[in-house]
């Protein structure tokens, strides 16, 4: 045991001289986290999106067009929001599956007639599928219309299962008849009452420092793998097993160096990218510890794997990258997962990057710990699944 | 005295090659056994079975007692090992490198501070113990390879042909500490294919070829294979195959040895072949610059039991 803990040793020390690991390892995310991060910043932050929605009444009455310029013209919606009001439903719907709107409120037909009435008002959102998050702002704000509807009358606003597809409990809300009478005092209208919280934005630094930090990870795997081939050419493997230690102080000792090294690079990253950069891993640093831990042991596997695919550094270093660079495309690391092609999808489950950033961007979202618990689980499987073939596969000369 | 390494029937075998053919010696506690032969005879293949690193395909080694068969551990804790080519970590220094393998072995604490510094002593480098081995020359890298498989001080020390490509200065160094290291009670198997090392190191040789054991004894008993003969050296320009074959021709000559300017020739009556050897040489051209009759040797032994010389 002690000796497998001196191989780690050993291992760990060879590996910090290693000033071309070090870069790879530590200086090319950072640097990557800080140029992807800055120059993409801002896409993100809500002060300065655009998001295009429009309103449309297809009311048979007097109320619904009123109601609909009501809306538009709340100030704070506006500084979201690009909101056009338009009468044309087919047209809007044809907007929204091109992508040119994102979400579209619809007052219907019987608006006036069932807010006379007293009777409950289905306000329908039709929502492009691919941006459910913004879309689901967008239901907040046609609720938050609905509940400031204070004409003196109970309300009842479903928002049908559009609400559902964009994650947010279909709860009915319910308002209270105000004392103005017959009035329709629209301008009470305001998104700060919206009752359903949307999702936490990610800001692109952190979606980069989630998304790198993923990725490079994976490169201690290389660099263990070099370790594997360096030893085996320099017959410093030999020498090891012609002393008393045995093979499982040799491959213990290795992979516990190489989990070390990437663990230590994981806590620089974190940290590093949190006092340099103010990235927001969000409120669970046990769960991107966690994470990260789980990530780590994938990377170690990894490089299992890798030591035995390549026999000398040469082949490692050609088969390394380009396996570390395919988890990092399917996983999200490069461009974001909604924006790849359906048929990648099913390929994401292998990636370790897939895993880890996943769970990386749920924290920072604000999601609780027990979140990051299957992602963890698959990372250490995928880990146990590399390492074991790696051990099957491993020579020693 | 009790033998200390028993080999016995050792056959290895890479597929249709016979690496190691029946080899059978023993080594006595406290000696120094020499294990001479060319390239490809087997030297490595031999010391690799007999420290485990490689199974044989037939045959038993037993070493202090303990076969490496099933007693692996206790094999390899009685051995020290030093490979033919340098096994060590660039990246560190002499002195890592060497607490490194101290604890590999089982050193700890100040035993293994006091092994580091007496090997680093005896590998003459104490001074420059804090420097990174991929900055020492390849000399001092060998005597560093040398020192990581004595520091634990082993009962029995395999080396596998220490010496090879280092300055004479380096090499006087190593086989002084050889020598040093046996009188201090320590096991010695040395390889080698340099004769005069083995002549001046070991107490008893083997002298191995093509995976065989060709002949066995102290340096005495071996001469007694070419016994009675003569070795005549003449030292020429240059040598050619036709100067060979033609020396061959000369009645008497029972073997022609060839090294970058010379030729040994062996012989039962040099006095009766001398005149003829320097006829034919001046026939064929060869310059002709001295001829001296010398003892057989160990290159002489391994001439008369193979025809062939033992460098290339
Ligand atoms: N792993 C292997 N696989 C196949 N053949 C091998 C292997 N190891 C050694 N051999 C062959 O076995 C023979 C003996 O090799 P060995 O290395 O034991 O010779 P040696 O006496 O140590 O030579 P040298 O003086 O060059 O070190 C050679 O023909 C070599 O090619
Ligand atoms: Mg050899």
């Amino acid at each position: 045991m002690t000796r497998l803990l001196h191989i780690a040793v050993k291992d760990m020390k060879i590996l910090l001289r290693d000033k071309a690991a070090f870069l790879i390892m530590l200086g090319m995310p950072l640097v990557l986290i800080f140029i992807l991060g800055s120059a993409l910043s801002g896409v993100g932050e809500s002060e300065n999106v655009d998001i295009p929605v429009a309103i449309v009444s297809v009311d048979a009455g007097d109320q619904g067009a009123p109601f609909a310029e009501a809306i538009a013209d709340v100030e704070e919606l506006q500084a979201v929001f690009n909101i056009e009001v338009l009468d044309d439903v087919e047209l809007v719907r044809s907007k929204v599956e091109k992508g040119d709107l994102t979400a579209v409120l619809v007052i219907p037909v019987g608006f006036t007639e069932a807010l006379a009435a007293g009777e409950p008002i289905e306000l329908e959102v039709l929502q492009d599928p691919g941006s459910e998050m913004t879309a689901g702002i967008w239901v907040g704000v046609a609720r938050a219309a609905a509940a400031n509807l204070s004409a003196g009358q109970i309300v009842r606003i479903t928002v049908e299962n559009t609400l559902a597809r964009a994650g947010i409990p279909q709860s009915p809300v319910t308002f209270q008849q105000g004392d103005t009478g017959g009035d329709i005092a629209f301008d009470a209208v305001s998104v700060k009452q919206l009752d359903v919280e949307p999702e936490k934005q990610v800001e692109m630094i952190d979606y980069y420092a989630a998304g790198q930090t993923g990725l490079f990870l994976l490169f201690g795997a290389m660099f263990g793998a070099f370790g594997f081939a360096r030893e085996r050419r320099e017959r410093t493997f030999a020498r090891i097993l012609a002393s008393p230690a045995t093979t499982m102080d040799l491959v213990g000792g290795k992979s516990l160096g190489i989990l070390g090294v990437a663990c230590a690079q994981f806590l620089v990253l974190y940290l590093g990218t949190t006092l340099l950069f103010g990235v927001d891993w969000g409120p669970t640093p046990s769960g991107i510890l966690l994470v990260g831990f789980a990530e780590a042991w994938a990377a170690t596997g990894l490089a299992m794997t890798l030591s035995v695919l390549g026999k000398t550094e040469r082949a490692i270093g050609g088969i390394g990258p380009t396996v570390i660079m395919l988890f990092a495309a399917l996983g999200g690391s490069m461009i974001p997962v909604d924006m790849m092609p359906a048929w990648m999808l099913p390929l994401q489950s292998v990636s370790p990057v897939y895993w880890a950033m996943g769970a990386f961007l749920d924290l920072m979202r604000g999601e609780a710990f027990s979140v990051v618990l299957m992602p963890v689980g698959i990372l250490l499987g995928i880990g146990a699944v590399l390492f074991t073939f790696g051990l099957w596969r491993l020579r020693y000369e | 005295m009790t033998d200390i390494v028993q080999v016995r029937g050792l056959v290895k075998r890479f597929g249709e090659l016979v690496a190691v053919d029946n080899v059978e010696f023993t080594i006595a506690e406290g000696e120094t056994f020499g294990l001479l032969g060319p390239n490809g005879a087997g030297k490595t293949t031999t010391i690799s079975m007999i420290s485990c690193l490689l199974e044989p395909t037939e045959g038993e080694i037993i070493v202090d007692g303990h076969s490496i068969r099933n007693e692996q551990t206790a094999v390899k804790r009685t051995l020290g090992v030093v490979p033919q080519e340098i096994a060590l970590y660039p990246m560190l220094s002499a002195a890592e490198n060497l607490a490194f393998w101290g604890r590999m072995y089982g050193l700890s604490g100040t035993g293994l501070k006091k092994a580091v510094d007496e090997a680093l002593e005896l590998a003459g480098l104490a001074d420059r113990s804090k420097e990174r081995i991929e900055k020492y020359s390849g000399g001092m890298r060998r005597r560093i390879n040398i020192a990581a498989g004595i520091l634990h001080k082993p009962k029995v020390l395999l080396m596998d042909e220490p010496t090879v490509g280092i300055d004479p200065q380096s090499r006087n160094h190593i086989l002084e500490t050889v020598k040093n290291l046996n009188s201090s009670g320590m096991t010695v198997l040395y390889t080698s294919h340099y004769m005069e090392e083995v002549e001046y190191l070991c107490d008893r040789i083997a002298i191995m070829d093509h995976g065989k054991i060709i002949a066995m004894g102290t340096l005495n008993e071996l001469r007694d294979v070419v016994g009675g003969m003569d070795v005549i050296s003449v030292i020429v320009g240059e040598v050619s195959d036709g100067i060979i074959t033609a020396v061959n021709a000369i009645e008497g000559v029972e073997g022609v040895n060839r090294a970058n300017g010379v030729i040994e020739v062996l012989t039962p009556s040099s006095s009766s072949v001398l005149g003829r050897l320097v006829a034919t040489l001046e026939s064929e051209g060869a310059h002709v610059t001295s001829v001296t009759v010398i003892e057989p040797n160990l290159e002489s032994v391994f001439l008369r039991l193979t025809g062939k010389s033992l460098r290339d």
